[in-house]
């Protein structure tokens, strides 16, 4: 989730920092918090406004829903962690395919690294089997 | 006159329930994922709630609708009105909708037929324990791996490299694999969902064919080593690279999500697979409910066909 934001934050979508990935990841735990409640369980160390300033911040990039609770606000993320997620997987490969000015080459990256992704997925696969095999063998005989 | 005004408002009343079943489908079925059903059972309901808007439609039309025009129209009194825009435009968007229908059925089957005609150039039965009628061996390269072909008459194509990679226990539980998908008319079933297209259904299609997928892993396996002799065979062939694509009328062995297979047939076990067993409907259970119904329809159908008029002639006024 952190490399997906790392890598695939320069395009359209802002760049978010690890406070703010801090910040958003426990609000999808919490599903809505306002600043206070943030901040109760102390595992945040930040001040009451450095949290002010980057809640407001995501929620100005459009990760946030906020709505007026008091005098503060209460803030819900926008899209769940996998949504996120594919947005953030769509953007990236949109700019690869769109970096390179022969059309075909950056489209060949990504053939090659899923086939070599899938290789080693078939591999790790194969040794589960040559090991569960194994392991009934041990058993007895068929 | 009167003829064509009863076809129009039936085509009218039936693709606007089709667009209404199928719109409610496409949102609501997620809610099947939290069945306890085995995949057996779950690839049935799938596939029962991707058709109901065409069944549901085609019923509901020639049931209700057709007779409440026939009965209760009148034909002498305003015998030369129209048929009116409304209806003519829905009447036409039904007859594209079906003939789009037939037009995706007759590509797919066709297409079907001419790259299974290339497969099968030299081809010959194949002498396993499944039966030399219903599997046949490929020589030709660009032959998938092992795939079960045809509508009417099914037969399971494997492969020269298929039969080269796999052992004997698991190119006979690979074929098990593919036997039940013949059992189940999995490629009758994509026809039929090819007939009735509608936006939004793909998911619902795709947790169909991985449920048949999961469906026939089930079938094949009856113990430990089958269940790791099927992975084993499924991690080899999906090494295989296909040459082209295949065709919608086939179900390809290595379909599906390959690592969700291999860790549910590695996890099997006797004792969860006797737990799980399909949903059986007894017919204690289904014949009074089924007599009820039918009570209840003679009973009210009079004024069914009367409430049926009133909807229709609202819809075209």
């Amino acid at each position: 989730m952190t490399k997906a934001f790392s890598i695939f934050g320069s395009g359209s979508r802002p760049q978010l920092g690890p406070f703010e990935q801090q910040l958003l990841q426990k609000l999808w735990s919490h599903g809505s918090a306002t600043v206070r409640e943030l901040l109760a369980d102390g595992k945040i160390r930040q001040a009451y406004t450095t949290v002010m300033t980057t809640v407001d911040r995501l929620y100005k990039k459009g990760f946030l829903d906020r709505v007026a609770e008091g005098r503060a606000f209460r803030y819900t993320p926008r899209q769940t962690p996998e949504e996120l997620q594919r947005v953030a997987a769509l953007e990236g490969i949109r700019q690869l395919l769109g970096s390179g000015d022969t059309s075909s080459l950056p489209l060949s990256y990504l053939v090659e690294a899923l086939s070599a992704h899938d290789a080693q997925l078939l591999d790790e696969l194969q040794l589960l089997v040559e090991r569960k095999r194994r392991e009934l063998k041990t058993r007895g005989p068929r | 006159m009167f003829a064509l005004r009863g076809i129009a408002v039936s085509l009218t009343f039936f693709v606007l329930l089709y667009c209404l079943l199928s719109a409610l489908v496409a949102v609501a079925w997620r809610s099947l994922r939290l069945l306890r059903a085995t995949e057996q059972s779950l690839a049935g309901l799938l596939f029962a709630l991707r058709i109901l808007p065409l069944t549901a439609s085609v019923v509901i039309t020639f049931a209700f609708v057709v007779p409440s025009f026939q009965l209760l129209e009148p034909r002498s009194i305003n015998s030369d009105e129209g048929i009116g825009a409304i209806p003519l435009a829905l009447g036409v968007c039904a007859l594209l909708l079906i003939a789009c229908g037939c037009l995706r059925v007759i590509t797919a089957q066709t297409r079907t037929s001419r790259v299974v005609a290339r497969w099968l150039e030299g081809a010959r039965p194949l002498n396993v324990d499944a039966g030399a009628q219903t599997v046949t061996f490929c020589s030709r390269r660009e032959a998938p791996p092992l795939t079960l072909v045809g509508v009417r008459k099914p037969r399971v194509l494997v492969s020269e490299a298929t039969v080269a990679l796999l052992s004997h226990d698991e190119l006979d539980i690979a074929l098990k694999h593919e036997l039940a998908h013949m059992r189940s008319r999995d490629n009758l079933k994509k026809l039929v969902i090819r007939f009735c297209p509608f936006p939004g259904m793909a998911r619902l299609e795709s947790a169909w064919s991985q449920s048949a997928e999961l469906a026939a892993d089930d079938a094949a396996v009856s113990n430990p080593d089958d269940a790791v002799d099927l992975a084993a065979a499924l991690v080899k062939l999906s090494h295989l690279v296909p040459v082209e694509a295949v065709p919608i009328c086939t179900v390809g062995f290595v379909t599906g999500s390959i690592s969700v297979r291999v860790a549910r047939l590695l996890a099997w076990s006797e004792a969860e697979a006797g737990k799980a067993q399909p949903m059986r409907i007894r017919a204690w259970y289904v014949i009074p409910p089924t007599l009820v119904a039918l009570l209840c329809v003679f009973a009210t159908y009079g004024p069914a066909l009367a409430l049926t008029h009133e909807v229709t002639e609202w819809l075209v006024r």
